[in-house]
């Protein structure tokens, strides 16, 4: 029998994210992901529109990651206690989905552009570049760093990471940042701000046909 | 000739300087709400007046058995549309209307798979109050949620006003995405032009996790809830 490869890894994360995104983790409430967003045509662009301005009851609204705003919607859907594992498996299968479509922050294909939304999202871009500077600049360029956007969640000697998850763990100035926190959402906004045009996704991501077109 | 030239220079100037041509055009939101197998459903449109889920309730209007409705608002801009049909989960979308145009968007409602954990209307009740002789109706609600995470969407529509109301909690809740009571919902309506006919008056509840209870229209008779059979 082959060892499993990270490709392998990777296509395992992104199947059980489609298996998290069409049925709930929740058995006393069977609606999940997909019962509302099941058309592959709106969700395919969702990858590429992250990190963006998530409209939520006030005062909750802030630029989130994918990552972040699945795990708010996997929180309060699946009442799962600890939403980080379904989140990143699902943001694996949205970015499997999405993968190829052009990075534009904010904006999803199909959906109208909502200007207080994109003025946010560039103040959002505006602290994450100062951020940057701040805590990451002396030891990395931006242009440098953003393009490992498109490589997240990865799976390396079989454990699960999200970029996220990765900034929260690694050194920097400064004081620590958590993976689900407006600190992340900036900073990521700021180096996805830097990959407009470029495609969301390594070409190891792949979504089944059937994820990709629909049923 | 000459007068042809002027009018003619009118209307340039007035496409040039951006003003509508059709002074006065209504702002119109419309649509068509049906399910997978593209039967029409009845319900409910109500709005939240900017971004969505902002929780600021501005208009509403019910959806016909042909499943169209339409609500003209006041301005353009930002609206969160929100679609209710007795048996099926809500439907929220944010959506953008110029002014003076119509916007029109189709709305497709799935059945929800089971009603074990859907918020309950128990019972809704208009009680004039006295102390400000008849000035004032208190629109109450009854409600409770299997699993206790009702949202704030505990609302009410007067089809009259075309106004929709999200009611006051049993006790202030300051976040949004707390779990709200079980208890008594009410708001206040000013009635000292006209008096409250209950025959307006619609009601639906949503928790947290999208379960949508049945609309409740006049007589206000609260009866098991809907299960839409899924036959595919």
């Amino acid at each position: 029998m082959m060892p499993a490869t990270a490709e392998d890894d990777l296509q395992a994360l992104v199947a059980e994210g489609e298996l998290l995104w069409t049925r709930s983790a929740d058995p006393g409430n069977p609606v999940a992901c997909a019962t509302c967003h099941r058309d592959p045509a709106k969700t395919r662009g969702w990858a590429a529109s992250f990190p963006k301005f998530k409209p939520l009851p006030p005062p909750h609204s802030r630029v989130m990651t994918l990552l972040q705003a699945n795990a708010e919607a996997v929180e309060r859907h699946y009442r799962l206690h600890d939403p980080l594992p379904a989140a990143t498996a699902i943001t694996a299968f949205l970015t499997a989905q999405g993968a190829g479509v052009p990075i534009s922050p904010g904006i999803s294909d199909g959906q109208p552009i909502f200007p207080a939304r994109m003025e946010q999202l560039a103040v959002s871009v505006g602290r994450g570049g100062r951020l940057y500077a701040n805590r990451c600049g002396q030891c990395h360029h931006a242009s440098t760093v953003a393009p490992s956007l498109t490589a997240f969640p990865r799976v390396v000697s079989g454990r699960v990471e999200s970029l996220e998850g990765f900034l929260e763990r690694h050194q920097s100035l400064g004081h620590s940042l958590t993976w689900d926190g407006p600190a992340i959402g900036d900073l990521m906004a700021y180096l996805a701000s830097q990959m407009a045009g470029r495609p969301v996704g390594l070409p190891t991501y792949r979504a089944s046909q059937e994820a990709r077109e629909g049923s | 000739m000459i007068r042809v030239v002027l009018v003619a220079c009118l209307a340039f100037s007035l496409v040039a300087l951006g003003l509508p041509l059709e002074a006065g055009a209504a702002t119109i939101i419309t649509g068509i709400v049906k399910n997978e197998a593209g039967k029409p459903l009845a319900g409910l449109a109500l709005l939240e007046k900017g971004e969505i889920h902002n929780n600021v309730w501005d208009r509403g209007t019910v959806v016909g058995a042909d499943g169209r409705f339409r609500i003209e608002v006041p301005t353009g801009g930002q609206y969160g549309l929100h679609v209710y049909s007795s048996g099926h989960i809500y439907s929220p979308e944010a959506v953008k209307v110029e002014t003076g145009k119509t916007l029109e968007v189709k709305v497709l409602l799935d059945p929800e798979p089971m009603r074990a954990n859907t918020p309950v209307i128990k019972k809704a009740g208009f009680f004039p109050y006295e102390a400000r002789q008849g000035k004032v109706t208190f629109v109450k609600l009854d409600v409770e949620d299997p699993n206790g995470d009702l949202g704030p969407q505990i609302l009410a529509l007067n089809v009259a006003t075309g106004r929709a109301y999200a009611m006051d909690p049993p006790k202030r809740i300051k976040d949004l995405k707390a779990n709200f009571p079980n208890g008594v919902y009410q708001i206040e309506v000013d009635t000292s032009k006209a008096p409250i006919n209950p025959r307006d008056w619609h009601f639906v509840v949503a928790d947290h996790q999208c379960n949508t209870s049945d609309i409740l229209s006049f007589p206000h008779e609260p009866k098991p809830q809907n299960v839409i059979k899924v036959t595919k």
